[in-house]
Order: C-alpha cells, then structure tokens, then sequence
C-alpha cells in the first residue's frame, strides 16, 4: 500500500503555493510512518445481480436505491467488497491530536489517500478477473452515496463476514472502524464503457456516460 | 476423566467446520448460523454425529456467533439459542454413544471496544456474560473464546466466562501473515494477558491452513507455558462464483497435521473448510501420539495491547512522570481533569526511551477510581508501552487491573499481612507483575537482611496464590542518603541479593536516593548505575533527564547487552551537531517562530521576550499579529492546512511559556471567554473539531472540548453548567447532521441565549440555516474569527 502524495496535498488544501521545507519533511516522516504500520486487507465476492426499477437484488440480497439501481442498471453480476489499510491510522490521528495538530491532520489526509489507493489496487484485481470472462466495472457506489442507505452496511458486513475476515466493525451509527476503510458495490457488464474506471474519466470518449465524473 | 486433566498429556481432537457444512446444505451467505439451531435442528445435529463419528474429544456447539448485538432482531434470545446448541451436541453424544466434551463455542462480538471502537468494555462483558452462563447451565464442559482478533475483546469474554462459570477456558486466536492479530498484538503480548488471566489452553484457529500456521508454531512454543491448540482451516479461503471454498483436502490436511503434532501440540481440530473427512484423516494418523511435555518458559513479562517488555539481561525503564508526588503541574491537571496534560506526558517518556510508564493518579481530593479508569483507557489509546498501575486504592487497582488491556505491572504490595491479603488475590485474578515493598507491620528495616527476610516471606506468601517468583519485581526500598549515609548500601546490598541469589527481580524508585541534597541528578545517576551493576532489574526514573538516559544506554553498551552497542551508536553518535541547532534557534524571534511553526524557538524566544517585556504586550504584539498573518494567509490559500496548525502549536508553546511565567508571578492567566465544542452523536470522526480546538486555544479561548459521539443532552449540560455563550459542533456525515439538528433544537430551547456554530464536511450555509445554527464555518478560522466577534462584542 502507497500514498498518493499529490492526493495528500490535495485533501489537505494545497493550492501549489509555496511548499516550505519544513511541512514538506513533516509530510514526508508521516506518510513514511503510516505506509510502514498500515495493514491493508480486502474482501470482496461475487455474485448475480438484477435491477428491476428501484429494487437491486444482489445474491439472495434487495436493497432499495435509485442511485444504485441507476448504477447498477444492466449488469448481471455485482462484486461486493471491504478494504480498510486498519487501525495505524486512527493510532497516528489520536496520538498525533495530542502532541502535533499538524502531524494528526496530515495523517488524516494521507490516510484518506491510502485508502483510497488501495481500494483502487483491489478494484484492478477484480477487473482483472472481470476482463478476463468479458466483463466490465462500474464505478464503485458505496452505501451512504445518494440514497443507498448507510443501515446496508450491516448486511454487506455480514455478507462479507468483515470482522472477523479483516477486523473492520461497526458503531452503532454504521460508520467504520477503523475509519479508514471502505465498503462498495461493483457492478459488472458486458458492456464496454472503455475508462469508467473512476480516475480515467476524463479521457473517456463517452461524454454523455451518466456516471461520468467531472 | 475431567478435560483439564487431560489436557497436555495426551492429544485431544476439536471437530472441524460448522459454518463449511452448513452452507452445503444450503445455509445463504449472510443468513445466522446459529438460527438453524432451532429451524434446522435435524442438520446441527446430523454435523455433530458425523464429527463424532470422525473420532473427535470435543464438539464445538453451533454457539459461535450468539451475542445480544446479532441476535437483536431475531426474534431469539442469546440464552435459549445457546442451550438449544448445547443441547443438540450432548444429544448428538448421546445418539452415537461415543464420549465427548461439549465446548461452549464463544466468538467475536463484531465490534471495536472502547478506546480504539466504541464498545465500552464492561459492554463487551455484558455481550458475554449471559452466553456463558446458558452454556455452563445447559451442559458444557468447556468454554472455548475462538477466531478472537483483539486482546481486549478476548479479555471481556474470558472474564465472563471466568466470573460466571466454573469451565476451563480455551482460548484460540486469528494471527495474520505478520504474526499480529488484527488490533496488532503479537504473539508475546497475546500470551502474556492470557497467561496472566490463567485460561487453561491457547492457540491458533482460522485465517490459514495448517501449511502456514505449521509456521508459527515455534515461536508460540517459545514464549508459552500451556497447552497449545490448533484448529486450522482447509487452507485459505478462495472465492469461487461468490461461494467461498478451500483446497486443502483431507489427507493433505491430517498429514500437515502430523507434523505439527510433533511440535508438541496438545489439542487439534479444524476450522473454515474442514469437514469430518479432514478431522477422521487427522484423527487416523495423529491418535495415540503423546504432545511434548508442558513446560513454564520462566519468563518475567509484562505486555501492552500490542507487544510484551521481557524483563531479562537488559534493563528495563520504567518512566516515573505520571505520579504527582512532588509535582505541581500534575496535581494541577488531575484536579482540572486535564488529561490531555497527561497524556502528553507519556508520549514525551516514550520518545525518550521508557519502556513502561508508571500510571499514578492519587490525590486526596479527587475520585482515584474513576481517574485511574479514565486515565488508564486514554492512555492506551495514544501509547502502546505496558503501564504500570500505581496505586494504594484497592479498587483503583482492581478496576485499574480489570480495564487494562494486556499483562499490567501493578505497584504494589507489601510484606504486611493485609496488604498482601488484598494483592495477591487480585494478581491471581486478573494476572500483572507485581513490585513488592520489601517493608512490613514494623516498618522498613534498617539492615539489607531484614528486607531480604521480608522478600523471602512475600515470596512464599505469592506462592499460595499460585504467583510464581517470575511474576515478581523486588523493591528494596531506596531511602534518602541525606537522613542516613549507609542507606544506599542497605538498599544495594538487599537488591543485590534478591536479584543473584533469589532470582527474583527487581526496581527501585531510584530518585529517592537523593532527596534533600542539591544537584540530586547527579546523585541520581552514580546511584542508578551502580545499582544496574548490582541487578536492578527495572528502575522507576525520568527518561527526560539526559543523565539518567546516558547512564543507562552507557550501561547496557558495557554489560553486553546492548549488541554491538548497536543503541548507543545510533544515540549519541549525532549529538555533536546538537549545539549548532540550539545556536540557531536562538536567532528567531518570537513572531517569526509562530510564522514558521517552530515549536522550541518559540518556547524559548517567549521566555526571553518576557525577561524584558509584560505578558500582554507579547501576547498582543508577537503572538497575536504572527497568528493573524498565517490566518489571514490560509483564507488567501497562500498556507495551507499543516503550516497553519504547525504555526498555532509553535504559538501555543509561546503561551505556555507565558503562562508558566504568570503562575510563577501567581498570576492567573485571563481567557477571552469559554466555549463548548463537540462531534455530535454518531459521529466518530473528530479531526476537524480537535483543529478547531487547538486554533481558539490560541486565540486565547478556554475550550472545554467534549469529545466525539456526544449525546445532545451532554451539550446542553455541559453550556449550563459552565454559563456558557458560544457551542461549536461539528458532523462529518450527512446521516449524523440530523444529530446536529438535534442538538441545536434542545440548545435553543434549554439555554437560548447560547449561540451555535457549527461545521463539517457535508455541511453547507443552507443546511446549517436550516438546523437552525447561528453561524456556519467554512474552515477553523472561521471559527476563530465568529468567537472574536462574539465575545467582544
């Protein structure tokens, strides 16, 4: 697992001003730190998926969405899965919050940057595997997007067995522990939409894809 | 014969997978296992005879995922679905005629405790308690906490089951690759508080097949003194077509098996994938063989959440800055339940090199108990060095012992009678090293053989209680050479032989020695060394004294212990550019070091500007126009995020500079006003608030900060009971901002006077207009810049 540092930058709110020497090896020690004690572990499975209008039904699971079902419209099979890089990171933020503010906001952010990179790593695995039978991702829609409701994180968490597999819980809110981890459906299709993946949009030939992201 | 009996000498054998059985005839994925007890129950019971009939000791009841929080909903209550599991293994027993155990089968809650998750402990407790006593009643022979992945959650189930039953307790563990658990124990730290907390076997189940787990046999023998379990699965877990299937069959299974057998294993079976195929295989070949002989590693330890400090050759440190006695800032931050003071404290002995930090919170003035409780959970969310729980509160300590999280030192016992009758029990208990006083009912004696008597006596009397000498850490008591020259050589010559001829280790409040006399770190340091020469084990002393630290780091470079002076190299060998850097530092100017977030430079140019300036002018001419100018930078997006805070700690060290100037001159220090922030209910992510905090701390507000999660009606309380005119709440996501509304309803109606602003990342001026809160901030210097307004106007 690697951190994106121009990612970092930017959840931080970098805008290219100057970049002084200081913050800049500070960055650098944090990301180092977090990169070495991060644990990242996924799970993710397979299943059949049908849409028939708000209703998505994946496996022997319905949820009812718009969003999703908008997302999901046309595939025939869906990968659910979980990815957190584990707890290193909230360690470094409550340790951090005590000593240096600074050091425990950059851990937020190159936190958020690692996990998001990982996901992506976990997410090429899958499409790897999709391409290889002739199928193509969606983008990935996480439960709390739109109106695929944050309560669907207690099936996804039951249907992927996230605790005891890769050690992520759930408060009571259905929020995540450790934070930095994410859960998502995928959707596979047999249709082509060549870069859907999330960060090629933009060199996309299909302007007109409704999951296009600006 | 009862199991404990036969526990580590003969092989015993678990059964294999429930869960892998059930699904091939026709369990969903995501649909409760455990449910099938009372609509499948010709199923449960049809997998327990075929595991019988595979030759297995003890059956697993279909119990692992029963707990209050899955089960809510089910229609189902925890205690009739474990007894109807209970009961289907000891029909099955009975219907096949063989002989086995019923283990009561215990698995993770699903959820983070407290301070890491947001289980309080006693929670988890509670989750547990009542599946233990259903299953005690019901029938079981023993209790097995399995696929367990934390420490702590271990320790809960492992304290019901202790304080609720009277069942052997197994305990087996999922490791990863690494060797952690997935809440990042090693395998040590994992032993250690189990050992400590005296369950009768440990071991490894799930996460990998036998192959792998063949792999972390030896070091688990190495540090573990009991019978060692093995329940792998049939290899990793692969999925095929959304089903999840495993590809070790059953002879590769019972012939990897045989192997580990030879390591000296005391209990088999098999976990995910397994099915009663693999466990006749296994039980084919590895029936009859004898596990290697259980034997006590001997090994003196104590362990945090995540690894174990071994008191061995090398000497341990055991930083003694959490204690008020002598200490004014402390008392004063215990008083003001200013933790974050505390916590600082630790960290700062940990950077410097404490192994373990002495915890002791005891003023008359305050309730020991609950601070002990809180100090000790807060620290074991920023620190992972074992601690050392000081105390002379009975129930601190019990409590205090109860929370931790590992195997605690605990400080301490006595050789008076009463002291030890109340100890001890609790080491037998909850497990800990103990520091024994080697004082009794007359006192400290006056000569190195009257403490030796006394150790010799708390010896024997730990022994009793089944605390063996490993667990025991000798303090024979370092008096002040100021009242009596010959106390160092008593203190010495007592020390010196409860550590060489005992064998029994040993610590020193080492400062002591020099109470009363001037330049008492040098005292200190020729004291500490010596006695590291004679066998001081681990002593209690400042890693913030440079001295005290190259004492010791010079010390293990000469007994050997520090390989190849490898530590002390990588040290010191840098110190000669030190003076350079502190040469330059002295060249910024206060305004300057704000600007650029140095944090020392602007301790240090604070206390020259208050030689020749007043406080307020220096608040309000340096610190005050530095912090405005990276404010007004990171509005302009010309500093970002990191330089911004970096610049509010270099500022708030200035402050604190000036502050400890004021207290000296007894002067309090004025606050602009006091402000109320918290995340609201639900909410579990607090960065923002925590940098809203530190940027009005500068500014000069007093900010009484609530944490996260924070339940409406605490707000409300918190602003009444400290008249308060200014609440800021912050909420991450869109599902908790419906909290936030909430809050500023009840606010409103409680103490409407009481402005809210509030922030976020999902929030926007619209929605805030909308819940009804005063004022909407974009970023931290909004906040900032609200407060002022408000509080001078």
């Amino acid at each position: 697992m690697k951190v994106d540092r121009k990612e970092t930058l930017r959840y931080l709110g970098y805008r290219g001003s100057q970049l002084d020497e200081q913050t800049e090896k500070m960055i650098e020690e944090v990301t180092a730190e977090l990169e070495r004690d991060s644990l990242p572990k996924s799970v993710y499975r397979e299943y059949d998926c049908k849409v028939v209008e708000n209703q998505v039904r994946i496996g022997q699971y319905t949820v009812v969405s718009n969003h999703l079902a908008k997302n999901l419209q046309g595939c025939e099979r869906a990968v659910i899965l979980a990815a957190t890089i584990g707890r290193a990171a909230d360690l470094m933020i409550k340790k951090y919050s005590v000593v240096n503010m600074a050091k425990a906001t950059v851990v937020q952010a190159a936190g958020a940057s690692a996990i998001e990179n990982y996901v992506d790593e976990v997410e090429d695995e899958i499409r790897k595997s999709a391409e290889s039978r002739g199928l193509y991702l969606r983008p990935r829609f996480s439960p709390g997007y739109g109106d695929f409701p944050l309560e669907c994180q207690k099936d996804i968490f039951q249907m992927l067995e996230c605790s005891k597999r890769i050690g992520i819980t759930l408060t009571e809110g259905n929020l995540m522990m450790p934070t930095k981890s994410v859960t998502a459906v995928i959707g596979l299709t047999t249709e082509k939409y060549q870069s859907c993946h999330q960060k090629n949009c933009s060199r996309c030939e299909k302007t007109d894809c409704e999951f296009r992201e600006e | 014969m009862e199991l404990k009996e036969r526990l580590g000498k003969e092989i015993l054998f678990f059964d294999g997978a429930m869960g892998t059985m059930l699904q091939a005839r026709g369990l969903q994925t995501g649909e409760i296992p455990e449910l099938w007890n009372m609509t499948h129950e010709e199923v449960i019971l049809d997998v327990h005879k075929q595991y019988l009939e595979a030759g297995c000791d003890i059956v697993k009841a279909n119990t692992f995922g029963i707990n209050p929080f899955k089960m809510e909903g089910t229609g189902f209550t925890c205690e009739e679905l474990t007894k109807k599991g209970i009961e289907l293994v000891k029909r099955a027993i009975q219907e096949t005629g063989k002989k086995a155990y019923t283990a009561l089968d215990i698995g993770s809650l699903g959820k983070l405790l407290e301070p890491l998750g947001d289980l309080p402990f006693e929670e988890a407790y509670e989750a547990f308690k009542p599946v233990c006593i259903a299953g005690e009643q019901a029938g079981a022979d023993l209790c097995l906490i399995e696929t367990m992945n934390d420490t702590y959650e271990i320790k809960a189930a492992v304290l019901a089951a202790k304080e609720n039953t009277n069942l052997p307790i197994v305990v087996t563990m999922v490791f990863d690759e690494g060797g952690k658990l997935l809440t990042g124990a090693d395998m040590e730290a994992a032993v250690a508080m189990l050992e400590g907390l005296r369950v009768d076997a440990i071991g490894l189940n799930c996460g990998f097949g036998p192959d792998v787990m063949k792999e972390f046999l030896p070091k688990l023998r190495e540090v573990c003194s009991l019978p060692i379990v093995v329940n792998p699965n049939a290899g990793l877990p692969v999925v095929v077509d959304g089903k999840t299937c495993f590809h070790v069959g059953p002879e590769e299974f019972a012939s990897i098996m045989t192997e580990i057998a030879d390591e000296g294993i005391s209990v088999m079976g098999g976990c995910c994938g397994t099915t009663p195929a693999h466990i006749k295989a296994l039980v084919e070949k590895c029936k009859g063989k004898k596990p290697l002989e259980i034997t006590d590693k001997g090994r003196s330890v104590v362990s945090s959440y995540t690894h174990a400090v071994v008191l061995d050759s090398r000497p341990k440190i055991i930083g003694e800055r959490i204690n008020p006695t002598g200490k004014s800032r402390l008392k004063q931050a215990l008083r003001e339940n200013d933790l974050e003071y505390i916590y600082k404290e630790a960290l700062a002995q940990q950077d410097m090199g404490a192994h373990i930090l002495d915890v002791n919170v005891g003023l008359p003035e305050i309730d020991e108990v609950a601070m002990m409780k809180s100090v000790l959970t807060g620290l074991q969310g920023i620190t992972d060095l074992p601690l050392q729980i000081d105390t002379s509160d009975m129930e601190a300590m019990e409590q205090g012992m109860r929370l931790y999280n590992g195997k605690p030192l605990i400080n301490s016992v006595n050789g008076k009678q009463e002291s030890m009758d109340a100890v001890f029990p609790l080491v037998a208990k909850y497990g800990g090293m103990v520091v024994c006083l080697t004082l009794d009912e007359n006192g400290i004696p006056e000569t190195a053989e009257g403490r030796i008597e006394i150790a010799k006596r708390i010896i024997a009397e730990a022994e009793r209680y089944g605390i063996q000498k490993k667990d025991l850490l000798m303090d024979t008591l370092c008096m002040t050479i100021s009242t009596g020259q010959e106390n160092a050589k008593i203190t010495l010559d007592a020390l010196d032989y409860v550590r060489n001829t005992l064998g029994v280790h040993t610590t020193l409040g080492v400062s002591n020695v020099s109470f009363g006399l001037p330049q008492r770190e040098l005292v200190n340091t020729a004291f500490y060394t010596i006695a590291l020469s004679r066998g001081l084990s681990a002593g209690i002393i400042n890693p913030n004294s440079e001295k005290m630290m190259a004492a010791y780091h010079s010390y293990c470079a000469l007994n050997g212990s520090d390989t190849q002076c490898t530590d002390y190299i990588n040290i010191y060998s840098q110190q000669a550019d030190a003076p350079k850097k502190a040469a330059d530092k002295k060249e910024v100017t206060l305004y300057d070091a704000v600007v650029r977030g140095l944090i020392d430079s602007a301790y240090q140019a604070a206390k020259k500007e208050l030689e020749t300036r007043e406080p307020l002018a220096v608040i309000d001419e340096e610190l005050i126009p530095a912090l405005d100018k990276v404010g007004q930078g990171f509005e302009k997006k010309t500093v970002f995020l990191p330089q911004l805070l970096m610049s509010a700690d270099a500022a708030k060290a200035g402050f604190d500079a000036i502050k400890e100037f004021l207290q000296a001159k007894g002067d309090a220090s004025a606050s602009k006003g006091t402000i109320v922030i918290a995340t609201v209910k639900g909410d579990i992510h607090d960065i923002g608030k925590n940098i809203v905090k530190v940027l009005l701390e500068n500014y000069g507000f007093n900010v009484i900060d609530l944490g996260k999660d924070v339940p409406p009606e605490t707000v409300v309380e918190a602003v009444k009971e400290n008249n308060v005119k200014l609440v800021g709440l912050s909420a991450l996501m869109t599902t908790t901002v419906v909290n936030m509304e909430t809050t500023i309803k009840m606010l409103k109606e409680e103490v409407p006077e009481c402005k809210v602003m509030v922030g976020g990342a999902v929030l926007t001026q619209t929605y805030a207009d909308m819940i009804g809160a005063d004022f909407y901030s974009k970023d931290a210097m909004g906040s900032v810049r609200y407060a002022n307004e408000l509080f001078e106007a």
